[in-house]
């Protein structure tokens, strides 16, 4: 009852003349950086995140118009998908196994529709489940003490790497660095200057904001030269939209299915959307057995994989409104705008911040519905865009990353800083370096090293009380867990899911 | 592998610099403590310097780096970011925006006269977009009219 009043209020705070044009806003940005192939959400809401910024909002608004840009972009990665054969994303690489056919069989519109309504199906049971979930988890962690939060951002960086991660050892690295970024700056407790080496500008430590335009932005840039130069993108041409209510009705159930899966999958760290889509689509399969025709365009496996994907994108809001600990590299990037605004995620957050957090989830089934709206009569729309060749694109998409980071202080230094994390972030890339710690590393890491020093003075230096309670040792084996499984079960995993990929490669080529 | 023992060469020597550094912290005022500002920075470099070994003794297989032409046209990207920063101020948004965006274009591959026209029109819509629209004031340069 209690959950109800605060999303009633939440509505309020949501359908204010205002909000209401930031989520229509953010929900048309984001499918239109969904839908252009290589810009996933992640690179999306950063660009957008200094815009915001530079414009002062007021910290729901700019809330409302980021989560809409992630939602946007997720329903956006399957334009790219159907009908290039290109998809945005990891987690969108499942829904060209079935859309790029359909879309070859002359059904590109089919396939666009029921992918959007199962995209809505699985938004919209996932912010349900958000709902239930999230101020549950928040009670729960407010139990928690310094050595119990230690182990969990610790846990936070061990699944990071998710179960389909590579070398989990170049996940440390990551988070390492990202870690050794954030100690940059005047230490709060004594005073001391850590690394800064008497330059005035690293007094404040580095900000993450212009860490992610670089690192995320400037380094595809740099990756789009490399890859494409100077291509295009042959794209499959749209027919007339013929969908009966018999076609909804058979994906209906699939959808469903598909969203409880992707759900869980984002609410557990490290998983993800990824993880979400693939589980959905393989279940989906065994599900229908040999009725289907899963991978020469069965309309099944477009909806499961769009249903698991954007379920999964909302579940990952969960532990990061709940704990402050993201479950995906756009959760990451989210993260960093609330702590941006001086809003400290966790548990606190329910209670200090509810009418924003209120505002926020009932701002997702607005967004939704918008999105619904938005991307059945006005597909048309959204395809053309692909028709611009990514050689005039990609340059302008720099340019807005780079005018936002400059609007917000008027300093070059930052733009500087932003090319110099641009360079970073493309040799990481290179050396299969992870991105999202090295952020998320930034990004907790004054919150962990409170944490860790609250709990070591506790103790008067004893460090067996990071693991002296039954939680903290729950938290750490889970966390020792998340770090040893991808050796185990990631190499099987990886393997299915390139047979899936092959298998489909086979069949277009 | 080359690329990884590299990397895990860089990574060691800044793990050993970063925790030396730590360890040289000056004593806090009030006297040293069990945890002070210098006890995460010296965990981190512990972490960093054990994955830095095992990159050395286990590197994965390297991706395919760029040749040197292509390596020297990402630097070209890099450099005229770097003059588009140089000209905001002195010189002004819309000429030094036309100039980055253009030859963006141009190196991605587009035409010189399609590049000028995308340079030059989105300038144009960003620099009134944030001026007049969302009253954000960009550098307006050499192009400074009326003193405003």
């Amino acid at each position: 009852m209690e959950t109800l009043n605060f999303l009633l209020q939440g509505f309020a705070v949501a359908l204010t003349p205002e909000n209401l044009m930031f989520a229509a806003i953010g929900a048309i940005l984001g499918t239109i950086i969904g839908a252009l192939p290589g810009l996933g959400p992640a690179n999306g809401v950063a660009i957008l995140i200094p815009l915001a910024f530079s414009l002062g909002l007021p910290a729901s608004s700019a809330l409302i118009l980021l989560t809409s840009v992630y939602a946007g972009a997720m329903y956006g990665g399957r334009i790219s998908s159907i009908l290039l054969n290109i998809p945005g994303d990891e987690p969108a690489m499942m829904t060209c196994l079935d859309g790029y056919p359909m879309a070859l069989k002359g059904k590109a519109a089919e396939a666009l529709a029921i992918s959007a309504i199962a995209s809505f199906i699985g938004s919209l049971l996932a912010t349900v489940g958000l709902v239930i979930l999230a101020p549950v988890l928040a009670k729960f962690a407010l139990r928690f003490g310094p050595a119990e939060y230690f182990a969990l951002f610790t846990l936070a960086f061990a699944t990071l790497g998710g179960i389909t991660g590579k070398n989990q050892v170049k996940t440390v690295v990551a988070a390492c660095l990202g870690l050794m970024i954030a100690t940059v700056g005047v230490d709060i407790t004594t005073g001391n200057q850590r690394y800064t080496y008497n330059i005035l500008e690293l007094y404040e430590g580095v900000d993450f904001i212009i860490a992610i335009v670089g690192l995320f932005a400037i380094s595809e840039l740099l990756f789009f030269i490399e890859m494409h130069a100077g291509e295009g993108f042959k794209k499959v041409a749209l027919n007339k939209l013929k969908l009966s209510m018999k076609d909804i009705i058979q994906v209906l159930p699939t959808s469903l299915r598909g969203s409880v899966l992707g759900f869980i999958a984002g609410v557990l760290p490290g998983a993800g959307a990824s993880l979400g889509s693939f589980l959905s689509y393989t279940m989906e399969k065994k599900v229908v057995g040999k009725n289907g025709n899963f991978g020469e365009g069965d309309p099944r496996g477009v909806a499961a994989p769009e249903a698991g994907n954007n379920a999964a994108a909302n579940g990952a809001l969960v532990p990061m409104l709940t704990l402050g600990v993201p479950g995906s590299g756009t959760t990451a990037v989210l993260l960093a705008m609330l702590i941006s605004l001086n809003i400290q995620p966790g548990p606190m957050l329910f209670t200090q911040n509810a009418e924003l957090v209120w505002g926020v989830i009932a701002a997702l089934f607005v967004g939704n519905l918008i999105l619904l709206l938005l991307n059945i009569p006005m597909i048309g729309i959204f395809v053309k865009l692909l028709s611009i060749p990514p050689k005039y694109l990609m340059p302008v998409v720099t340019l807005v990353a780079s005018v936002g980071i400059f609007a917000i202080s008027n300093s070059p230094l930052d733009l500087y800083f932003m090319i110099g994390f641009g360079l970073m972030g493309y040799l990481l890339r290179k050396l299969h370096i992870p991105l999202v710690p090295v952020i998320l590393g930034m990004l907790l890491g004054p919150e962990m090293e409170k944490s860790l020093r609250h709990a070591l003075t506790l103790s008067d230096g004893d460090w067996t009380i990071l693991w002296s309670s039954g939680l903290s040792v729950g938290i750490w084996v889970v966390a020792i867990t998340g770090l040893v499984l991808p050796y185990i079960i990631g190499p099987v995993l990886r393997r299915r899911m390139a047979a899936a990929q092959d298998k489909e490669h086979s069949i277009v080529d | 592998m080359i690329g990884d023992r590299i990397l895990g060469v860089v990574l060691l020597l800044l793990a050993v610099v970063y925790g030396w550094e730590a360890a040289m912290f000056p004593e806090p005022f009030g006297g040293s403590e069990a945890v002070g500002p210098e006890t995460f920075p010296l965990l981190l470099s512990v972490i960093l310097g054990l994955s830095s070994i095992y990159l050395l003794v286990r590197p994965d297989q390297d991706e395919e780096w760029p040749h040197l032409k292509m390596l020297a046209e990402l630097g070209f990207v890099l450099l005229v970011l770097a003059i588009f920063t140089l000209m905001l101020q002195p010189v002004g948004f819309i000429p030094a925006t036309t100039l980055m965006v253009s030859v963006l274009c141009w190196r991605m591959g587009a035409k010189p006269l399609p590049s000028i026209f995308t340079g030059a029109g989105s300038a144009i819509v960003v620099y009134v977009l944030f001026n007049f629209l969302l009253e954000l004031h960009l550098p307006a340069g050499l192009l400074k009219l009326n003193g405003g």
